[in-house]
């Protein structure tokens, strides 16, 4: 029954987001240049939980140190645009190449942690490199004071500056690594992902890599995130080690979870929730974050599946449940 | 922190002398401060301090037979909000901005204003680096960390005549920009030598392994740079440890909350160097500004910093009513020029090149037997 | 030197102390439950500002420094342990069979939680506990410096890790605690009741953190409503570092990570400590990757 339903309900989904996407189209000229400066930190924060949710949710790695790979992206962007005057076109891969170099470097050697005890090397992770940013190693970093006067990007004779061209961009990267993930989740990969997330024995058993399987997840994430991070740091022309502290990690971490594992409508609708929740209960003026926090309580006891769950996860659980 | 991580925000009007209808469009100018988020009670004071003289203009005919309107934007002491908000001053087209308070927050809003062409003027935002960069948009009313160091050298030189001196920061911002600028002027000191350099992390307990290290270079002064919390509780572990060298502090260590942690006893005798309060300024504009502060909101306001505010909108007014323009580059070229000791609350204002404030005004303070603070 | 070095150790033990007194807490829940409580910090927390409260506003205090110490650590634990037991019902026990990470995020949002309650009830300004002139003696032994604070933290500590590990080990109850830790679908057959030992577990957890809360409001004197993350975190590291489930293995984990704190501070530099530390952690757990003292469980993610 379910089955059939679905495939007539396939048409009518795809119709549904063509007019939301079409509605991020004009957004920007309807809304002016706050809104949709607002627009394209959440955007910024979609990318960040995607790339997250490629560990977490699709690998189910526990990674609560994100904001280290984002951090540098950033700082990769910002150190070598400033030093050496790379434009910052160029550094926009490059430092998504650096992240993820780093990535692979530093979870390497790790990789075959369980469970939480990964939670907290990566955790101790994102604190030696916040830390290592503040005491300004070779006078690279710049300490607390961060990292200024990075130049914006260009693009020929235009230079992506106003709130709209930063919108777009961002849209244009989100979109792109929206589809690859798409195709990523039904490819092999995926695939294999999924079935290291559920059972990492018998996925080993059935003669998936499982290390290098881990390891392609943490690069890519660390990548995305690298990429989020070099978009941040032309956007902001500086930045510090205070963006990038052990609480960002949490957000992206919650994100993930809130949103539902290995969902990718799930990453925008916690992205959301992290972001605008809180804007909503401005009302409630001193109270606002202890709502907050009993709210993510709430949600979690009543959706533990996430706000917006995969598909495949809903079938699993569905399953475990009859169990 | 958490605020941080917030991005979307609600801008508060403040709509000020409600005009009738045939009335001169008004001149609106921005005011970019922490509203909310941790440093609430600066952006509230700010608030303040800048209505009075925006009031005060007003009910003298305004600049150029126009009322000044007031602009405000809540960045909540985060440098992303800071961003937002100045991006926001931008397209409202406003025709200067007050901004803002901390540096780590100004700087990137700086850096908007800047290349939007619009004059910007922070009031609390002392970091030496801001002014380093050859921005021509950014003043600012309140003075840099490294006047506040070479105050510091001075007083061990002059006042307090002792040779070894050691220095503690917390790796924030301000912190480490003091103690850099405290650290280059006492190198250069004839007699006084540093001999102990180090940082702790704000927001931990325990600093005796520190003090400990510290303790074997003996030290006849401790400077700290960092903020109240662990001046506290670095003093208190000091004794604890048997270190008996003059607790100094800059102008973020030492307040009524520092004298509560570290207890009376132990408390009384600590030094801080900072920007005279504003209940101890004396000049007559200072005095005027008070009596109208404390009528309104019945004490005066507790920190150095608002005072900045409402100077950076006197200076506005001052360079609007003189050039006859509201165009970001008259005014700045007026400013770099053309000022010349304006009578502001914190003193004579004019600003060099860069756009910083010429001279500088700094005072030791000691904590008394009742924990008040008395000049020194 | 050696002074000097003994000095440090004293400090580090001290701390250590602390940090295991929490870390206990994490580390039972975790070994029933497979629960990363990041509220327990928080806890801890509240343990504090209670006793603090306790101290200043009741007249507890006026028993006299031992019996008025006593009767306030006390009713902080007692009033966390029934805090605990509320928290475990509320927030964990809907999310038991969940998965592995919706708790943790219901973790994090009871951690906000009370966090932001403490700063309604007790200000964000900081809090000072208040002096006391009995508690502020200091002695050198041998040149090194030791504060009868130092003393009652480091003794206080050691008595309750002692006496949990004999209940552990010695008594039914704890025979019934290590049988659910292992499996607890398991225990349930061998009639054990499960619900009761999570609930004695959110019983004991809190209140020793409360007891830790205490202390360190004695021993630093000043509190505010952001601590428990600061500590919570560092008592995470300490039961990873010992091997998470495993009672021993959080105490030895709090002291070794105390120790390495202050040898860092002391001999390398107090900017670049956690540094140190969290490269010692991860060194370790690259080559014992289940901490010093955990068992080899082949751990089903």
């Amino acid at each position: 029954m379910e089955m059939v339903s679905e495939a007539k309900e396939l048409p009518r989904r795809r119709l549904i987001y063509g007019v939301l996407y079409l509605l991020l189209l004009i957004f920007p000229f309807k809304a002016g240049p706050y809104w949709t400066d607002v627009a394209t930190f959440f955007g910024i924060y979609v990318l960040l939980g995607l790339s997250l949710n490629i560990i977490v949710g699709e690998v189910g790695l526990f990674n609560m140190g994100h904001a280290a790979f984002y951090a540098l992206g950033a700082y990769t962007t910002g150190i070598l645009n400033t030093v050496w005057g790379i434009p910052t076109i160029w550094l926009l891969p490059v430092s998504g190449l650096v992240a993820g170099g780093f990535g692979y470097i530093l979870t390497r050697p790790i990789i075959h942690l369980r469970g939480d005890y990964l939670l907290i090397v990566t955790i101790g992770l994102n604190e030696i490199l916040r830390i290592t940013l503040i005491n300004d190693p070779w006078g690279l970093t710049g300490g607390p004071n961060g990292v200024l006067g990075i130049k914006r990007m260009r693009l020929g004779s235009l230079v992506i500056n106003r709130p709209i061209h930063f919108y777009f961009l961002v849209l244009i990267v989100t979109t792109l690594v929206v589809v690859v993930l798409l195709r990523l989740q039904r490819s092999r990969i995926g695939r294999a992902w999924n079935y290291i997330r559920e059972d990492e024995v018998a996925a080993e058993a059935m003669g998936i890599d499982v290390r290098s399987m881990k390891l392609l997840a943490f690069v890519l994430g660390a990548a995305l995130a690298g990429i989020a991070g070099s978009i941040y740091a032309t956007k902001m022309m500086i930045i510090s080690p205070e963006s990038f502290t052990f609480w960002e990690s949490i957000v992206l971490f919650t994100i993930v979870i809130l949103g539902g594992m290995g969902s990718i409508p799930g990453v925008i609708v916690g992205s959301a929730v992290m972001m605008v929740l809180p804007e909503l209960l401005r009302d409630f003026m001193q109270y606002r974050m202890l709502f907050f926090g009993a709210a993510m309580v709430v949600m979690m006891v009543f959706r533990p599946q996430g706000l917006w769950p995969s598909k495949r996860w809903q079938l699993e659980m569905g399953r475990e449940t009859e169990e | 922190m958490r605020k941080d991580s917030v991005v979307v925000m609600v801008l508060i009007l403040g709509l000020l002398a409600s005009i009738g209808t045939a009335a001169p469009k008004p001149i609106r100018i921005g005011l970019q401060g922490p509203i909310t988020g941790p440093w609430a009670y600066e952006g509230e004071m700010a608030v303040n301090s800048v209505q009075i003289v925006a009031d005060q203009i007003n009910e003298a005919g305004g600049v150029l037979g126009r009322p000044i309107e007031i602009v405000i934007g809540d960045d909540q002491g985060s440098p992303r909000q800071g961003a937002l908000v100045a991006q926001r001053m931008v397209s409202e087209g406003v025709v200067a901005v007050i901004s803002s308070y901390g540096s780590s927050v100004t700087e990137p809003s700086a850096a908007i204003y800047e290349e939007a062409e619009l004059l910007n003027i922070a009031y609390g935002a002392t970091a030496e680096r801001l002014t380093e960069r050859g921005l021509k948009f950014f003043f600012r009313t309140c003075f840099r960390d490294d006047r506040q160091g070479q105050f510091f050298a001075s007083l061990v030189d002059h006042v307090l005549k002792v040779k070894r001196v050691a220095i503690i920061h917390d790796n924030t911002t301000f912190a480490k920009g003091l103690a850099e600028a405290a650290k280059r002027f006492l190198e250069e000191s004839p007699t006084a030598e540093l001999v102990f350099y180090d940082a702790i992390t704000p927001g931990e307990k325990d600093f005796s392994p520190i003090l400990t290290r510290m303790r074997t270079t003996a030290p006849e002064v401790i400077y700290f740079t960092g903020y109240y919390p662990e001046a506290g509780l670095i003093l208190y572990q000091a004794r604890n440890l048997g270190i008996d060298a003059l607790f100094v502090g800059g102008n973020a260590a030492i307040n009524d909350e520092f004298v509560n942690i570290a207890g009376l006893d132990v408390a009384q005798g600590s030094i801080v160097t900072q920007e005279p309060l504003p209940t101890d300024l004396p000049y007559p504009e200072a005095r005027d500004f008070l009596t109208e502060y404390i009528e309104r909101h019945g004490e005066a306001p507790s920190t150095p910093w608002p005072v900045y505010a409402a100077d950076a909108l006197k200076v506005i007014a001052a360079a609007i009513q003189a050039t006859g323009s509201t165009d970001s580059r008259v005014l700045g070229d007026y400013l770099r020029e053309g000022l010349q000791d304006l009578p502001g609350i914190t003193g004579p204002i004019s600003f060099d090149p860069s756009g910083d404030r010429a001279g500088a005004i700094y005072r030791a303070y000691v904590v008394d037997d009742l924990g008040q603070l008395v000049p020194y | 030197m050696l002074e000097l070095f003994l000095e440090q150790l004293v400090n580090g033990l001290t701390v250590g102390s602390v940090y295991s007194l929490v870390a206990l807490g994490y580390t039972m829940v975790y070994g029933v439950m497979r629960l990363i409580n990041f509220a327990h910090g928080e806890l801890f927390m509240l343990g504090s500002y209670l006793g603090f409260t306790l101290l200043v506003s009741t007249s507890i205090g006026k028993l006299g420094v031992v019996w008025g110490l006593v009767v306030v650590v006390l009713m902080a634990a007692g009033a966390m342990a029934v805090l605990g037991i509320l928290i475990e019902r509320a927030a964990y026990a809907p999310l038991r069979r969940s998965g592995r990470l919706a708790p943790v995020v219901s973790a994090l949002g009871v951690s906000i939680f009370l966090q932001n309650a403490a700063m309604l009830i007790w200000g964000s300004r900081y809090r000072a506990y208040p002096v006391w002139a009995a508690l502020d003696r200091r002695w050198q032994i041998g040149g090194v410096h030791i504060t009868l604070m130092q003393g009652i933290i480091l003794g206080v500590s050691i008595i309750l890790m002692l006496l949990l590990y004999c209940m552990i080990q010695r008594t039914t109850l704890g025979a019934a605690i290590r049988a659910t830790a292992i499996d607890q679908e398991t225990a349930r057959l061998m009639g054990i009741d499960v619900n009761a030992i999570i609930r004695f577990i959110f019983i004991i957890g809190p209140a020793l953190g409360a007891v830790a809360g205490v202390m360190v409001g004695l021993y630093y004197r000043q509190l505010h409503f952001t601590m428990g993350w600061t500590y919570s975190l560092k008592a995470f590291t300490a039961a990873i570092m010992g091997g998470i489930g495993n009672i021993p293995g959080a105490m030895v984990g709090g002291m070794l990570l105390g120790i390495l704190e202050m040898l860092g501070a002391g001999y390398i530099s107090a900017a670049w400590k956690d540094v140190f530390v969290f490269i010692i952690l991860i060194a370790l757990l690259i080559l014992r990757p289940t901490g010093l003292l955990g068992e080899r469980v082949a751990e089903k993610v």
